[in-house]
């Protein structure tokens, strides 16, 4: 077993900057199986003979159940079982029962003819704007609104967003008798094994939990939720194969959800612009959940003064949040970015220049970053906020800053290579890939540390019975796997350099691997092959393993990042045009570039769509979700794209890898949102910024001189849900 | 119950098998199939096979189940995602709005059809080599809608890239890639990255 300790070293025989990228060519090692559909999602596994399951939902905020026709759902051919819990309904989408059928034409039947009659009562489906009020000021911010030459007041709100991952929720289970595999759409392939042990009725030596490719995650999935707890009750029960999946409907309602918030911010602004503190109240949406809701709201990456903080959880009748990418940091960085530009317009100070004041990063990254940003996309052509071009008409520009950051979170995880007498090798880690990579990332940090070329290692993830690693959670993943993965492939070369020293009468420390020969000096000696050959056993198996210490969300090792935008805003319509955004994105030591330029792009697409267009809309009157849907609730398309430009930053100060799931998704609504400040004069303070809000900016910017600053009182643009 | 009336105007295209049907089925009145399985003739990939159905399934159901062709994806189940699209007859198609019925004796491909062999064509190798696929669920959906935009566009404009996938949602945000891979597949330059305006290593 190697030691792991020194894995996040730069190796000695490259130069330190040439080790930021250990490959800057390779492609996705799954790309071949996923262009020709040749790729096996969860989804796509049929069973001879397996059983379906599709679960009874409340059809409203408030629901009781008045009648339902069991008997005639359970006369159907084809139908197993029908199973009603309860007659009471939390929000819809709320699971009630469910229906076991041998066909899926079967349970679309049955599905119906249970023709369920339900009383509807009266929801609360949202948090109260009357409630969304500040505390008595304490100590800190009293003093800083003695000292303040301006108070800054203000409200945001954040939409619910919902994962929206294109395979939806839900597992087939296997059944062989004795044993089981599940093949399961998750980001937690361990998670799953040890949650589904309560329902599937088999020892952990008995089934395997299976995701070779899963159709996207964004956080949703490390739970089984009720559509696999009851397959593998069922499957536990009929010892049949079970296949359950969620609808589209079911994904938006109950397969969790971003939270949405309401945030008040009063803070206490010197003549300069220096924030001196104030109060941050954030009301944070958590559906029929207890807790789970809010903003990283201060974020820390500005210094605020002394700003005191406070969250309120606010419980509705809709479906429970999960973590969504970033947790909470979407939502607190669209009201901080867009807050500090208000107060820049209220001081009379340059938004950039309030920015590079308040920064926080003692490593500069960030600093450098704004700058070179800057010059890319030609800050000093940034006009007054609102101000009109010469030439006229309906279109306006802006643009806007932004800034991230991620801690270096990691977990324990263990790998093993193996290397075979035939001179296979195989990469073998129990973590998933749900598309950001990992499968590369691990086969790149393989062979860069084994010495052989990437084609020539066959990874294999996403099995429970292979080495453990963590759930694809916290952008955790890469750093964590990455270095337990270089530790087996050095144990495994310290075998087969300790089996070639010995048939070939060398010492082993003159002896090293390098492009698969291995290597006597400078000299080839053995050619892969003829190396493995000499193996007295079928194969050797590297061990490695990570303890998953040196990383703290707030710790040593952080992802900065600043993201620019502008926009175009077509002041008749209220569309906004976003034409370009810059994407500055630190990540340590770059295992596989297009795999991390991708994470980035997504994570600026993913911000963008939520900016502009997501929302879950509940009716007022019912609790009832009137968009749940890919045409009603509207998710940035092809049409909709700006350019987008990832750029990896190589910060000196870290080399390990980290992940890029989460930081570049954190600014991208902020930088938009100034962007359009900046555009219109008037602010949007509540997301998505849908035509009607931005009308409603322009309008409230016409009622006030061009170029004047914000005055911070609320603005007529309507609020969301 | 179906009948060819009904299920002719929910399909998504039109076309000359289906235009005579809908002619005889005007003649005779609406010829009413099922609720007992029906056989349909299936031509997908070049390979004509005979299914057994109920006359309610879609074409999507029956290339995935019957077929056992699981590239295209079930996403939306309502024509909103392009998850399932294949072509039929050349022309693409979401196979979540038609009926298995309706596109028999018609010419189907699938993602599974387009490579031949282990020979992917210019424009899934220019996919894997711009990256424009992450989850890859929605991957199978654009490299047919993109297939069907270079036949009708050999050298697509920018502007007729995005025209042509709109239809095709992506969850992981992987449209600028996809951009790239369809402008270097029709052997247009793609943009080159940006030359970043900083000493290398961010001027540390």
């Amino acid at each position: 077993m190697a030691d792991a300790d020194q894995i996040n070293q730069p190796t000695a025989n490259r130069s330190f900057n040439d080790a930021m990228v250990v490959d800057a060519n390779a492609s996705r090692l799954d790309g071949v199986a996923k262009v020709t559909g040749r790729a096996r999602y969860a989804r796509d596994v049929t069973v001879p003979g397996m059983l379906y399951v599709q679960g009874i939902r409340s059809p409203w905020g408030v629901g009781k159940l008045a009648a339902i026709d069991v008997p005639a759902a359970k006369a159907i051919p084809g139908v197993v079982d029908v199973v009603v819990e309860r007659d009471t309904g939390e929000y819809d989408g709320d699971w009630i029962g469910h229906v076991v059928a041998e066909s899926r034409l079967a349970l679309r039947r049955a599905m119906r003819a249970l023709a369920p009659r339900w009383e509807r009562g009266e929801p609360k489906v949202g948090i109260d704007p009357g409630q969304v009020v500040l505390d008595a000021p304490d100590e800190g911010a009293s003093a800083a609104y003695r000292r303040a030459a301006h108070i800054f007041e203000a409200e945001y709100s954040t939409p619910v967003q919902t994962h929206s991952a294109l395979e939806t929720h839900g597992l087939v289970v296997e059944h062989r008798g004795e044993s089981a595999i599940v093949h399961a759409s998750t980001q937690g392939t361990f998670a799953v094994a040890e949650e589904i042990a309560r329902f599937i009725g088999l020892p952990r030596s008995r089934y395997e939990v299976r995701c070779e490719y899963v159709g996207g995650g964004f956080g949703a999935k490390f739970q089984i939720g009720r559509e696999g707890s009851t397959a593998a009750t069922v499957a536990a029960a009929t010892k049949r194969s079970v296949h359950s999946f969620c609808t589209r409907r079911e994904e938006h309602l109950d397969t969790g959800n971003r939270p949405s918030s309401h945030i008040k911010v009063k803070l206490g602004v010197a003549r300069d612009g220096a924030i001196l503190g104030g109060q941050i109240a954030v009301f944070g949406g958590t559906g029929v959940a207890r807790g789970g809701g809010g903003a990283s709201i201060p974020s820390r990456r500005y210094a605020l003064g002394e700003v005191s903080a406070k969250t309120t959880n606010v419980r509705f009748n809709a479906g429970a949040p999960r973590a969504m990418r970033a947790p909470g940091h979407p939502q607190g960085a669209f009201a901080e970015e867009l807050m500090l530009d208000e107060v820049a317009a209220l001081a009379g100070v340059d938004p950039l220049e309030l920015r590079l004041r308040l920064d926080t990063d003692e490593s500069g990254a960030r600093r450098a970053m704004y700058r070179a940003g800057a010059e890319m996309i030609g800050w000093s052509r940034r006009h007054a906020n609102g101000a009109v071009p010469e030439e006229g008409g309906p279109i306006r520009t802006g643009l806007g800053v932004g800034s991230t950051s991620w801690g270096a979170l990691r977990g324990p995880a263990q790998a093993e290579i193996v290397v075979h007498r035939d001179g296979a090798v195989e990469l073998r880690s129990g973590a998933q890939d749900i598309g950001t990579g990992f499968r590369t990332v691990i086969g790149i940090a393989a062979a860069d540390a084994l010495g052989v070329p990437l084609e020539s290692i066959d990874v294999r993830i996403g099995r429970s019975t292979l080495p453990e690693g963590p759930a694809s959670g916290g952008s955790v993943t890469t750093p964590s796997v990455t270095p337990a993965v270089i530790a087996a492939a050095q144990d495994a070369k310290r075998q087969l350099l300790e089996v070639a020293a010995q048939r070939l009468g060398v010492a082993a420390a003159r002896l090293t691997i390098v492009g698969g020969n291995l290597r006597d000096g400078e000299r080839v000696a053995l050619a892969w092959a003829d190396l493995c050959r000499l193996l007295p056993t079928e194969s050797v198996v590297g061990s490695g393993r990570f303890d998953g210490r040196g990383g703290t969300l707030f710790g040593e090792g952080h992802s900065h990042g600043v993201q620019f935008a502008e926009v175009e805003v077509d002041i008749e319509t209220g569309v906004i045009g976003v034409r370009r955004v810059i994407a500055f994105q630190a990540c340590g030591r770059i295992l596989c570039r297009k795999t991390a330029e991708s994470q980035v792009i997504g994570g600026v697409i993913q911000g963008l769509s939520y900016a502009l267009f997501e929302n879950r809309l509940l009716d007022r009157k019912t609790g009832a979700m009137v968009n749940p849907n890919l045409e009603a609730y509207k998710i940035l398309g092809s049409v909709d794209m700006p350019v987008i430009e990832p750029i990896l930053w190589s910060d000196a100060t870290q080399t390990g890898a980290r992940g890029l799931g989460e930081p570049p998704v954190i600014p991208t609504a902020g930088a938009v949102a100034c962007a359009v400040l900046n555009a219109v004069g008037a602010p949007v303070r509540h997301l998505p910024m849908t035509p009607d809000k931005v009308l409603a900016a322009v309008d409230a910017a016409a009622a006030q001189p061009a170029g004047q600053p914000a005055d911070g009182r609320p603005r007529r643009e309507g609020g969301a849900a | 119950m179906q009948t060819l009336g009904l299920s002719s105007a929910a399909a998504a295209v039109g076309g000359a098998a289906q235009e005579a049907r809908a002619a005889i089925a005007e003649a005779a009145g609406p010829t009413t199939l099922g609720p007992d399985p029906v056989a349909v003739r299936l031509t997908v990939n070049g390979l004509r096979q005979e299914i057994t159905i109920d006359p309610a399934t879609t074409l999507l159901e029956a290339i995935r189940g019957e077929l056992g062709l699981t590239g295209c994806k079930e996403i939306c189940d309502r024509g909103a995602c392009g998850g399932c699209s294949v072509l039929v007859d050349g022309k693409l198609v979401v196979s979540c709005m038609m009926l298995a019925i309706d596109a028999e004796d018609r010419r189907i491909e699938t993602v599974e059809g387009l490579a031949t062999g282990d020979q992917l064509t210019a424009l899934q190798e220019a996919f894997i080599r711009h990256d424009a696929l992450q989850c890859g669920f929605c991957t199978p959906g654009l490299v047919v809608a993109c297939t069907a935009l270079l036949r009708e566009h050999p050298k697509p404009t920018l502007e007729q890239i995005k025209r042509g996938i709109s239809g095709n949602l992506c969850r992981c945000g992987t449209y600028t890639n996809i951009f790239n891979a369809v402008l270097d597949a029709s052997g247009q330059p793609v943009p080159a990255d940006p030359a970043p305006p900083w000493p290398a290593n961010g001027g540390a």
